[in-house]
C-alpha cells in the first residue's frame, strides 16, 4: 500500500516537471493555447468534481460562479484599478458568499430537480448581467485595457506565463482534492453522495458539509473566471455565464471518472483534443459538431461505463490484483 | 442504573393518518427492549421520531438525561443514539472498511485512529474477511452486519435495530441473535423492532407493543405474549375469519 | 385598462395550453418512470420540424401533420425507453440525469448540423387571422392550438382514469412494487408513458408552427416552462402540471405586458425560485 502511494506521488512529480518544461519545447502559439484550454477546463472540472463527483450534488449551474469571479475582478480592475490577483481572490469570496443563498434554495430539491434549479440560477444571473448596464456594461460587456507586460495586473507578453498561472491553479485544486480524498472530509462527502440519510444517521452533518463543499467549489470556479477574462482580455454575460462552461465542467468529470482525483484531467484531455482535432479537420464553421461529438461520448460513457475512464482503470487494477476478499 | 431512554407523549400525524399517538415507554441502561406490533403499528415511525428523521408533533424523548426530540439525526447520533435501517442503506460504492470508518470519524477524526476503530467494529460483527469488498457486493445478511458495524463505530450507548432479521434463514437468525446478545453483553442499551418471535424471545428483557400508533402493552415477554389485547392485535383478522359475522 | 388585463390573461392562457402539453409529458414520465426527461423540449422541436417539412414539401396543414408527428414521436418514445432509459434505471441519479441531458444536447446539435440555425416558419391561411370580440383580439392560430391542447389533455385524463392501461400507469406511478405484484409489466408501462409524453410534445410542436418559428434551440424555452410548471404543480401530478402551466402562461404574459417585453422569463424564474424557497413540494396535493 505504502509503495503504491509513493509511486503515485513520484509519477506526479515527474509529470509536473515535464509540464513545467513544456513551454520551452512547445513554441507554437496555437499549441500553447490548446494546452492552456486543457489546463483551464481541467481546473474547472476538478472544482466541479469536489461537489459533483464526491458528494454527488450534480450542478449544471457552475457558470454562475465562473461569471461572478470574472465580473468581480474585472469591475475592481477597470473601475478601481485594483490588481486582478486581488480581484481573483475577491471574486472567489463573492462566489463563496453567493453559493450560500443559491445553495439554500437549490438544496431544497433533490436529484434532477436540484440540477434544474442550478441551471435556473445561472440563467438568472446571466439575465441580470445582460439587463443591467449601469453597473456592469450590460450585453456588450467590456474589454480589459491592454497594459502590455504587466505581471502585477495579471497581463503577460509571453503566453507561457498564462500557462504557468493556470498550471499552478490546477495543482492547487488537485491538492485540495488529494487532501480531501485522504481525510474524513472526503469520506463524509462520499457518504452523502451515496446515501444522505444513512450518512446523517452516523453523525454526518449533511447540510453543513454540502454548504462547505459548494462554497469551496464555487471559490475555485470563480478563480477560473478571473483567469479566463485576463487571458482573452474581454468579458460579457454570454461568455462569462455560458451554459457551455457548466456543461463542460460536469462532462469532463463524468467522462474522465466522476469522483476520482485524475478523472477531470483525463476527461479534459480527451474531450479538448477531440475538439481540437475536429476543428482542424472540419474547420470551426460547422456549428454543433463539437457538442454533437461531446454528447455522443457522454451517452457512450453513461451507457457502458458510468464510472468513466478512471473507473474503468480502477476496475482493471482490482481485477489484476485478484478479487479483494482477503484482509488489507 | 439510570434510564437510557424515556419516551413520553410521542405523537405524529401525516395528513389524516395518526401514525404515532401518545406513545410512551422507558428503557433502562443495558436493557434490551423489543418494540413489537403488526405492520403499520408505528414502530419505524417511532424510530424516526427518536432519531431525528422526523419531528414529533408532541412529546419528549430523553436519552441519557438529554432531551433529543426534534434534533437533527447527526446531532442525535453524537449524543450516543445510533440506528440501523429496515432496508439496509450501505454506501454501495465504498468498501466495507470505508463504510465503517465513516462512522468511526464521529469520534476519531484522524485516519489511523478511525481505521483501527472501524476494524474493531468489523471484527465484532464478523465481517473481517470481507473488509475490502465493495458494500454493494455484500449478501443481505452481511449488509445487515455492515449496518450494525457502522452504527457501532459511532460508539453509541443506545442502539436502535430495525428488523435486522427480516428475510434471514434460520441459521442466519441464530447468528443475528448471538450478535445482539454480544452487543448487550458489552453494555449497550438496545431497542429492537422485530417480527421473528423466537429471536425476540431470546434477546428481549422487556417488550413494548404498539398497534395503530398506540401502545397497547408493556412488560416481560411472558406477560406480553399472553396479553389478550396483543393477541387480538396480531390475530384479530384471523379471529374475524374464524367466526364471520361476529363483530370483534 | 381592464381590456388590456383581460387581453394579457387570454394571451397567457392560450400559450399556457401549449406549455401544458409539454409539462404533462414531463410530469407523467417523472411520476411513472421516475426520471426527469431533460430532452422533452427537443421533442417539441422535432415535432416542429416534422410539421415544417410536411407543410413545405407536401403542403400539409399543421393540424393534419399531427397525425404524423404524434405517432412518430410515440414510437420514438417507446424506442428510447427500450434502448436507452431501461439501461439506466436503478438507484443512481447521475446516469439518469445525464443520459437525457446528453440526448437533449445531441438532438439540438444534430439538428443544428443538418438544418442550420435558420428559422423555419409555416404560414397558413389562419396564421395572421384574429377574432375580434369585445375589444379583445384572439389570434386564430393560437386559439386552435389551445383548443387542440385542451382536447388532448382531456383525452389523456380519460385514458389515465378510465382505461386499464391508464390505471396501471397511475398504479405504477404511486407504488411500483405493488403494481408489479399485480402483474403489471413495468417496462411496458414505462414505454407507453414515454410514448405518450413524447407524442404530446410532438403535438405541441406541430400546433406551434403556424405562429412560432422552428429552430434547433426552440425547445429550450418550452422545457424550462415545463420544468417550472412540474415543480409548481407537484412532481408527478398531471392535473397540477396542467393547472400550473396555464398559470405560468398567464404570469409570463402579465410580465411581458406590465413589466417589459423581455421580462417574461424573469417572471417565470422568480416564480420558480419563490416556490423553491417557500413550498418546494409544489402547490399540488402533498404526496407522502
Amino acid at each position: 500500500m505504502q509503495s503504491g502511494r509513493y509511486l503515485g506521488l513520484g509519477l506526479f512529480a515527474v509529470a509536473l516537471c515535464a509540464l513545467l518544461a513544456v513551454p520551452y519545447f512547445v513554441t507554437s502559439s496555437f499549441a500553447i493555447d490548446i494546452l492552456i484550454r486543457i489546463l483551464l477546463f481541467a481546473f474547472i472540472g476538478v472544482a466541479w468534481n469536489l461537489m459533483g463527483g464526491y458528494a454527488k450534488q450534480l450542478s449544471l449551474g457552475h457558470a454562475a460562479y465562473f461569471g461572478l469571479g470574472a465580473y468581480t475582478s474585472t469591475l475592481l480592475q477597470v473601475d478601481h484599478g485594483i490588481s486582478p490577483w486581488i480581484g481573483m481572490i475577491a471574486g472567489g469570496v463573492v462566489a463563496m458568499i453567493a453559493s450560500l443563498p443559491i445553495g439554500w434554495l437549490c438544496f431544497r430539491l433533490r436529484g434532477p430537480y436540484f440540477t434544474i434549479a442550478t441551471i435556473a440560477t445561472a440563467q438568472v444571473l446571466m439575465l441580470i448581467f445582460l439587463k443591467f448596464r449601469d453597473f456592469a456594461w450590460g450585453a456588450e460587456g467590456t474589454t480589459i485595457p491592454n497594459l502590455g507586460n504587466a505581471p502585477w495586473m495579471m497581463q503577460f507578453e509571453e503566453k507561457s506565463a498564462y500557462f504557468y498561472v493556470i498550471l499552478g491553479l490546477l495543482v492547487i485544486a488537485l491538492g485540495v482534492t488529494y487532501w480531501l480524498e485522504r481525510s474524513w472530509v472526503g469520506y463524509y462527502l462520499m457518504a452523502i453522495g451515496e446515501d444522505e440519510d444513512a450518512a446523517e444517521a452516523i453523525g454526518v452533518d449533511a447540510p453543513r458539509m454540502k454548504r462547505y463543499i459548494y462554497a469551496t467549489s464555487a471559490f475555485l470556479t470563480a478563480l477560473a473566471g478571473t483567469f479566463y477574462t485576463q487571458y482573452i482580455y474581454f468579458i460579457d454575460p454570454a461568455t462569462a455565464f455560458s451554459f457551455n462552461i457548466s456543461i463542460e465542467a460536469a462532462l469532463v468529470s463524468i467522462v474522465g471518472g466522476i469522483g476520482t482525483l485524475w478523472g477531470p484531467v483525463i476527461g479534459t484531455v480527451l474531450l479538448e483534443t477531440t475538439s481540437a482535432l475536429l476543428q482542424s479537420w472540419l474547420g470551426s464553421s460547422t456549428g454543433g459538431i463539437q457538442l454533437t461529438v461531446y454528447s455522443l461520448i457522454l451517452m457512450a460513457v453513461i451507457l457502458w461505463r458510468p464510472t468513466g475512464i478512471m473507473g474503468f482503470v480502477n476496475e482493471l487494477r482490482e481485477g489484476r490484483s485478484g478479487k479483494k476478499t482477503g484482509g488489507s | 442504573m439510570g434510564d437510557a431512554l424515556i419516551v413520553q407523549n410521542l405523537s405524529k400525524r401525516f395528513g389524516g393518518l395518526k401514525a404515532v399517538q401518545d406513545v410512551g415507554f422507558s428503557v433502562r441502561e443495558n436493557e434490551t427492549v423489543a418494540l413489537l406490533g403488526p405492520n403499520g403499528a408505528g414502530k419505524t415511525t417511532s424510530f424516526n421520531l427518536i432519531t431525528g428523521f422526523q419531528k414529533p408533533d408532541t412529546g419528549s424523548v430523553v436519552a441519557f438525561g438529554r432531551e433529543i426530540a426534534g434534533l437533527r439525526p447527526h446531532v442525535v447520533c453524537s449524543h450516543g443514539v445510533a440506528r440501523t435501517f429496515q432496508v439496509a442503506k450501505p454506501f454501495g460504492a465504498m468498501t466495507v472498511l470505508s463504510n465503517v470508518m465513516t462512522g468511526a470519524f464521529l469520534h476519531h477524526k484522524g485516519m489511523a485512529a478511525a481505521r483501527q476503530k472501524a476494524i474493531e467494529a468489523i471484527e465484532f460483527v464478523g465481517l473481517g474477511s470481507r473488509q475490502s469488498m465493495a458494500a454493494r457486493d455484500l449478501t443481505t445478511i452481511d449488509q445487515r452486519r455492515l449496518e450494525m458495524a457502522r452504527a457501532l463505530a459511532t460508539e453509541p450507548r443506545l442502539l436502535l435495530l430495525d428488523e435486522v432479521m427480516a428475510g434471514l434463514n434460520p441459521s442466519e437468525i441464530d447468528q443475528a441473535v448471538a450478535l445482539v446478545k454480544k452487543l448487550a453483553s458489552r453494555g449497550l442499551t438496545i431497542v429492537i423492532v422485530e417480527h421473528v418471535m423466537r429471536a425476540i424471545m431470546a434477546v428481549a428483557d422487556r417488550m413494548v407493543v404498539l398497534d395503530h400508533g398506540q401502545k397497547i402493552a408493556e412488560g416481560s415477554p411472558k406477560d406480553v405474549v399472553a396479553n389478550p389485547d396483543v393477541i387480538r392485535a396480531y390475530l384479530g383478522s384471523a379471529h374475524a375469519e374464524v367466526a364471520p359475522g361476529v363483530v370483534s | 385598462m381592464v381590456t388590456t388585463l383581460v387581453q394579457a390573461v387570454i394571451n397567457g392562457l392560450l400559450i399556457g395550453g401549449i406549455y401544458a402539453l409539454v409539462s404533462i409529458g414531463v410530469t407523467l414520465i417523472f411520476g411513472v418512470v421516475k426520471i426527469v426527461n431533460f430532452a422533452q423540449g427537443e421533442f417539441v422541436m422535432i415535432g416542429m420540424y416534422i410539421t415544417y417539412f410536411l407543410s413545405n414539401q407536401f403542403g400539409i396543414d399543421p393540424l393534419f401533420s399531427l397525425l404524423v408527428s404524434m405517432p412518430v414521436l410515440f414510437v420514438t418514445g417507446m424506442l428510447i425507453q427500450h434502448f436507452l432509459i431501461r439501461r439506466v434505471l436503478g438507484e443512481n441519479d447521475m446516469p439518469q440525469i445525464f443520459l437525457t441531458f446528453a440526448l437533449s444536447l445531441l438532438l439540438m446539435n444534430v439538428t443544428l448540423l443538418l438544418f442550420t440555425a435558420n428559422y423555419r416558419t409555416v404560414h397558413t391561411w389562419y396564421s395572421d387571422e384574429s377574432i375580434f370580440f369585445a375589444g379583445l383580439s384572439i389570434p386564430v392560430a393560437k386559439l386552435i392550438a389551445f383548443t387542440v391542447a385542451m382536447c388532448l389533455s382531456g383525452i389523456l385524463w380519460l385514458f389515465l382514469h378510465r382505461t386499464d392501461l391508464g390505471k396501471a400507469m397511475r398504479a405504477a406511478s404511486q407504488n411500483r412494487e405493488v403494481a408489479m405484484l399485480m402483474g403489471i409489466n413495468p417496462n411496458w408501462v414505462f414505454a407507453v408513458a414515454l410514448g405518450i409524453a413524447l407524442a404530446l410534445a410532438g403535438a405541441a410542436g406541430s400546433l406551434l408552427m403556424p405562429f412560432y418559428p422552428a429552430y434547433p434551440m426552440a425547445g429550450q424555452v418550452f422545457v424550462l416552462m415545463a420544468f417550472v410548471a412540474v415543480v409548481l404543480g407537484t412532481l408527478g401530478n398531471v392535473v397540477g402540471a396542467f393547472v400550473a402551466s396555464l398559470m405560468m402562461g398567464v404570469a409570463e404574459s402579465l410580465g411581458i405586458q406590465f413589466v417589459g417585453a423581455d421580462s417574461g422569463l424573469i417572471v417565470v424564474f422568480m416564480l420558480l425560485l419563490l416556490t423553491l424557497a417557500f413550498r418546494p413540494s409544489g402547490l399540488g396535493a402533498r404526496r407522502s
